[in-house]
């Protein structure tokens, strides 16, 4: 075996994931890392759909299915419900799309991680309302277009900054991870399930069909999101210390990475150099929190 | 678990909507319209090795230390693995893709720690498929000609090798110093040859006591004599005492003897012959070896490592120098006259052809001169026979010799080995006799040689079904790979191996050879890496019992990330027509 | 043991004695003593549940969904918008078969601002699949809140109690809080063969096709046809374990009614003392309780009112564009009886504003002067 993770697969073929989607993998690692003794909530995203209609399931753990903007209160209960019954271990993760974290799903998991319940909370963030045909969301990055920001009016604002908000909470537990790092993102997800509280995931999760690019690429664009600095890896323990998983060796221009999606090929060059020197900004913010938590930067 | 689940009434229906079932009742994998499939192909090493070795197989079975097996592998195609891991220019090395992400593997360190392994050499043999009474005989127990009667030992043919000179082993034992090549190593590699039971008969010289006639009761020979003569330098006084050709002393010295030399010695030439030369005449007590080539370092065929290791031993090399005339003071050689060379316009090898700048002719004191400019192969002993062409024997089709007009011989004769290619390496000549031994093979069971591989054509005897698309650095997925630079086998400092003719290169411990194999980006070939199996987003890859994976068509959509992940290019997407149906 | 108190805390005795494990709750006036009451409880060791205080209506109800979908007694109080803002999810509770119980304090929409007391906010959520109890006394807060319990978790539906604003929700009344061992008796723990199990890999709450979701919908109405008679016998079962029989609705001197009222909640209280007045002076007037209003209890509405004259129907709220609920509800069942009373539908005291005796004998004194109905709503004590 030449990655640590497990053999086991709680996740089955038939999902009715698009071909070369991050959604199904994302699933699948966070389920090998937690095992059977884990509950899933899912509120309306792609993944309510991925998860194939009554009466099957793509998942070999329970499921509960919820409304849009449930995900952090449905947790809570069903955690209560849980340890009422004594099933004090059993972790309970909600998996949320974009839209049901970054907006309508973003009251419930502020109160849900202010009143630190114990759970996992992922996000997998394909950057728009895709179940829907690609409408912009609030994690919709700079410039990208969707249904709903065409061309001639891409999105105007950046991306939202979830977790930031989430260590504003102070929350035990804060990370970002994605697909094309599976060994990053179990030990994340394993690390999580090793705290009592709440704990926040923030998974960058290709979407071909959304993103208009190739299915295969899929990997790949997960992989130049890190290597730009376009998506950093880090975590946030407890509000304030900061430490960076990933280093980019060299920090790739991040027109490699949006070169690959459709929905940025109508930017022009300013609009790219806008984009490196915000992710440049941003990097050079991250990396100074990692100093400032005691994080040596490599040679 | 995996029906399509229908309910006839209400009343079979949970009382919510909880499944019940699971999503393996949904065959996904008619969305596809392209395919993933497990498809090797060819690695650059692979490609280029002369002998026909399957060098990326080998170096993962010894990544996970199966060293018995993995020397096994060489074996099927080589019976030298000592000699080549030592002496061979390893042209894989030169295509190796690890040269541009830290250094080429050093595949040849690896084959002789597979060589010099302690067990006792047992060459595998193969079913037997010789019809009996089929005998062969070999002329020559070079590394073609041993390399063809072993081919051909395995598989129940009765074989005699008959050998001019009065040891086995050809331009192995007689060309090669032994600081290069220890003769206990080809000694071994040559044993195990003859307990296959092939007949070794020394001392047996063609058109001397041997002759064509007493050939004749064999269905088969092959004429593998090589290149033994050494190529004139063509100068006046070349003939002069303290004169040496380069194999004529080579032979000397690789035989035992002292040769007295020096304490000035020239020798002439940039391949390596020269070096050996100039190294043994260092080691039999010259006091000053220099080496004169015509063309630049740049052109020089010897090999890198042996140049390298040759100015060690503190043996200047000249380049762009030519001897011009040798002098002598009464019969002794004294003077070597020289002329400074340029490089002019391409000659018909395509390297620069050089040009003697006049004036700047120069003197050299020397008192022993060995020419070191290439060899040829005694054309004599086989003129009346067989056609030659441009120094070599010709080979009429894929197969046969091409025997000189009706009554000068009959069908069955073969050539393999330098005689026939020049190409000058053991190597080389392992594949030739390789080639030749499946041609007789083929010619003795009465198979048609129609379409049979060329004469310098690769052949291999293990082969796996694999695409001939060779894999290049810039098709490998960089991403799985860091830069690593490569593990080097110890050596002996310069100082104190020019005393003697002991090996010179230590050889790798099985950590290094190790280590080694774990830097080979396994080009075109699966090492069952798990990266397929991990990216696959619909679960559709499995291990499969024993070894590699089986894709689950009946769910594979086909978004090809595995093939785009591959990092060694061993999947490849076919298009999948399903509507022509 | 007997106590006065008011019927918030009513409710908060009634969710103690059930012995519910998880509560979430969201704060709105007229509901806070619910919830408070119950978080001493919990506090003290008195109740062995988890509070979870969620930051909405819509989130409380999300959570006690979770917690019931795990396999646990769940509950929680609202009120008005506070009701209105978990709508989505009282759907949800329906369609996923939940045995939640809601105490619902009858509150008027907004705008403007209003606190008192109005049936428009439980009413407008009669379709979302919830089984209704309309409540008079504080009294019947308490053994409903029981009694919801056992309905809910036989039928496998949701059960809203519903009780006044500040009517009943404020005022204290004399209460028989019933003892926690007859209570356990009556109410065995909820252990569903169905829930959230590590080890079971279900998935709740799927995508359903058309071939499908008619039949679960079906089922739906099925569970909602037996609560009817569920209830009925639950109400026997408790008459016999308390003293104090319950039924789908109550037929307050009806025998030889010519003129029916039929009143919800409190203001059952104020007209059973105008009947009697006016029986006292030999007027033939009766007064039908509705209780159960979901399902709505088509047999027992129609017998109660197959031999009167006249009905009038006091509604405490309005559909807009169409009129009283009840009033509405009532004449739909009525249709296809043989025997039907003309029916006066009047609406009154929205926005909690009193309804009297004086109020009601208004309403009688209408209903025998007129033939016939004069609208489709006959608005009473509004200044026009």
């Amino acid at each position: 075996m030449s990655y640590d993770i497990a053999q086991k697969e709680l996740m089955y073929s038939g999902h009715v994931a698009c071909p070369g989607c991050g959604a199904p993998m994302a699933m699948r690692y966070a389920l090998k890392a937690l095992g059977e003794d884990t509950v899933l909530i899912i509120p309306a995203s792609c993944w309510s759909i991925i998860a194939g209609p009554f009466p099957y399931s793509a998942v070999q753990v329970p499921l509960l299915h919820t409304a849009f903007a449930t995900g952090g209160a449905v947790a809570s209960g069903v955690k209560a419900g849980l340890e009422a019954r004594g099933l004090k271990d059993t972790t309970v993760m909600t998996w949320a799309g974009d839209g049901g974290t970054f907006d309508i799903g973003l009251q419930a998991l502020s109160a849900a991680v202010e009143r630190n319940e114990d759970f996992i909370y992922v996000c997998y963030d394909n950057e728009a309302y895709m179940n829907t045909g690609i409408q912009r969301s609030s994690a919709t990055p700079w410039g990208a277009w969707t249904t709903t920001t065409p061309v001639r009016h891409p999105k105007e604002r950046p991306k939202k900054d979830i977790v930031a908000i989430m260590a504003a909470h102070r929350i035990p537990y804060t990370a970002t991870a994605t697909v094309a790092y599976p060994e990053d993102l179990t030990r994340k997800v394993l690390k999580a399930k090793s705290i009592r509280g709440a704990k926040f995931l923030h998974v960058l999760s290709p979407c071909p069909s959304g993103w208009k690019s190739e299915p295969a690429q899929s990997v790949l664009l997960s992989r130049l999101a890190v290597q730009s600095a376009a998506f950093p890896l880090y975590e946030v323990e407890n509000g304030d210390k900061y430490t960076i998983s990933v280093w980019p060796k060299e920090k790739v221009p991040v027109i490699e990475y949006l070169k690959l999606q459709g929905r940025f090929a109508h930017l022009g060059a300013q609009d790219i150099a806008y984009i490196q020197e915000y992710v440049d900004s941003e990097w050079k913010k991250l990396v100074a929190k990692a100093v400032a938590s005691g994080q040596s930067v490599p040679s | 678990m995996s029906d399509t689940i229908v309910f006839e009434s209400e009343e079979q229906m949970p009382h919510l909507p909880m499944s019940v079932g699971t999503t393996l009742y949904n065959k996904t994998g008619s969305w596809r319209y392209v395919r993933p499939v497990y498809r090797n192909r060819t690695s650059p090493c692979n490609h280029v090795c002369p002998a026909g070795e399957d060098i990326v197989d080998y170096l993962g079975l010894v990544k996970h230390g199966q060293y018995e097996a993995a020397l096994r592998r060489i074996l099927e195609e080589n019976p030298f693995p000592g000699v080549c891991g030592r002496v061979c220019p390893h042209p894989c090395e030169s295509e190796c893709n690890r040269a541009q992400l830290g250094g080429a593997i050093a595949i040849h360190a690896v084959e002789r720690f597979l060589a010099d392994l302690p067990q006792a050499r047992q060459l595998p043999r193969l079913e037997a498929s010789a019809p009996s009474g089929a005998s062969v005989a070999v002329i020559g127990s070079g590394p073609a000609g041993l390399s063809c009667a072993y081919q051909l030992a395995r598989r129940g043919y009765e074989v005699t090798v008959f050998e001019a000179a009065p040891h086995l082993g050809g331009l192995m034992r007689l060309g090669i110093p032994s600081y290069r090549l220890p003769r206990e190593v080809l000694d071994k590699e040559i044993e195990a040859i003859a307990a296959l039971g092939v007949e070794m008969r020394t001392g047996m010289r063609l058109g001397d006591n041997l002759r064509w006639e007493d050939l004749q009761q064999y269905p088969a020979v092959l004429v593998a004599i090589g290149q033994h003569v050494s190529r004139r330098l063509n100068v006046p006084g070349e003939d002069r005492q303290g004169v040496l050709p380069g194999l004529d002393f080579l032979r000397r010295v690789n035989l035992g003897e002292r040769v007295s030399v020096g304490p000035r010695v020239a020798v002439i030439g940039g391949g390596n012959t020269a070096m050996d030369a100039a190294r043994s005449a260092l080691r039999l007590g010259a006091a000053q070896v220099r080496v004169l080539y015509r063309r630049s370092r740049h052109e020089m065929p010897a090999v890198a490592d042996e140049v390298q290791e040759t100015e060690q031993e503190g043996i200047q090399i000249e380049f762009l120098t030519a001897p011009v005339k040798v002098l002598s003071n009464g019969s002794a050689v004294c003077k070597l006259q020289c002329v400074r060379m340029r490089l002019g316009a391409p000659d018909e090898s395509g390297r620069r052809r050089p040009e003697p700048i006049s004036g700047s002719e120069f003197t050299l004191e020397v008192d022993t001169v060995i020419t070191a400019l290439g060899q040829e192969t005694n054309l004599d002993l086989v003129a009346d026979r067989m056609e030659c062409a441009h120094g070599l024997l010709v080979s009429s089709n894929a197969a046969e010799a091409s025997p000189l007009g009706e009554g000068a011989w009959r069908k069955g004769l073969f050539v393999a080995g330098d005689a026939a290619t020049g190409y000058g390496t053991v190597a080389h000549a392992v594949g030739s006799g390789k080639r030749a031994a499946l041609a007789i093979d083929r010619y003795l069971r009465g198979e048609a040689l129609d379409g049979f591989p060329a004469l310098g054509d690769p052949v291999r005897v293990a082969a796996r079904d694999v695409d001939p698309t060779v894999v290049r650095f810039e098709d490998l997925n960089l991403a799985y790979f860091e830069e690593e630079t490569p593990t080097l086998q110890g050596q002996r400092p310069a100082a104190e191996r020019v005393g003697d003719f002991d090996e010179v290169n230590l050889g790798f411990a099985p950590d290094q050879a190790g280590r080694e194999a774990e830097r080979c980006f396994s080009c075109g070939t699966c090492n069952e890496c798990d990266t397929c199996w991990l990216y696959c987003p619909d679960v559709c890859i499995l291990h499969r019992d024993g070894s590699g994976y089986e894709i689950n068509y009946d769910y594979c959509k086909g978004c090809g990330i595995c093939a785009q992940e591959c990092p060694r290019v061993a999947i490849t997407m076919e298009e999948e027509l399903k509507w022509n149906k | 043991m007997e106590q006065v108190i008011m019927g918030n805390h009513a409710v908060s005795y009634g969710v103690q004695l059930s012995r519910v494990h998880v509560i979430a709750a969201y704060p709105i006036t007229p509901q806070t003593q619910i919830v408070e009451m119950l978080s001493e409880f919990c506090a003290d060791g008195l109740l062995d549940a988890k509070f979870i205080k969620v930051e909405s209506e819509h989130s409380a109800m999300a959570a006690v969904i979770g917690a019931s979908s795990a396999g646990v007694r769940s509950f929680t109080a609202t009120s008005g918008h506070g009701l209105a803002l978990m709508h989505e999810m009282l759907h949800w509770a329906a369609g996923a078969r939940l045995p939640i119980v809601l105490a619902n304090v009858n509150r008027a929409m907004g705008p403007g601002w209003s606190v008192w007391t109005e049936q428009s906010d439980s009413l407008a959520q009669r379709d979302t699949g919830w089984l209704q109890f309309y409540c008079e006394t504080n009294q019947e807060v308490v053994d409903t809140v029981i009694q919801s319990f056992k309905i809910a978790e036989t039928v496998l539906m949701p059960v809203m109690l519903v009780l006044d604003a500040f009517v009943l929700s404020h005022t204290q009344e004399p209460v028989d809080i019933p003892d926690q061992e007859a209570v356990d008796a009556f109410l065995p723990p909820y252990i569903p063969k169905v829930r959230l199990q590590p080890g079971e890999g279900h998935a709740f709450g799927g995508l359903v096709a058309p071939d499908n979701y008619m039949e679960l919908r079906y089922k739906m109405q099925k569970a909602m046809d037996e609560a009817v008679g569920v209830t009925k016998q639950v109400g026997a079962e408790f008459g016999k374990a308390f003293g104090r029989n319950y039924d789908v609705l109550e037929r307050y001197r009806m025998d030889d009614a010519e003129i029916a009222l039929v009143t919800c909640s409190s203001i059952t209280s104020t007209s059973r003392v105008v009947v009697d007045e006016l029986r006292a002076v030999g007027e033939k007037v009766g007064l039908v309780k509705m209780r159960m209003f979901r399902p709505f209890p088509f047999e027992a509405v129609r017998q109660a009112l197959s031999g009167v004259e006249k009905a009038a129907i006091i509604d405490r709220n309005i559909s807009f564009g169409q009129g009283g609920v009840f009033a509405s509800e009532i004449k739909a069942a009525l249709y296809d009886s043989p025997q039907q009373p003309v029916v006066f539908p009047f609406i009154i005291g929205l926005g909690g504003r009193d309804v009297t005796p004086e109020s009601i004998r208004g309403i009688v004194r209408h209903v025998q002067e007129h033939d016939r109905p004069e609208g489709e709503i006959i608005w009473r004590e509004v200044r026009r």
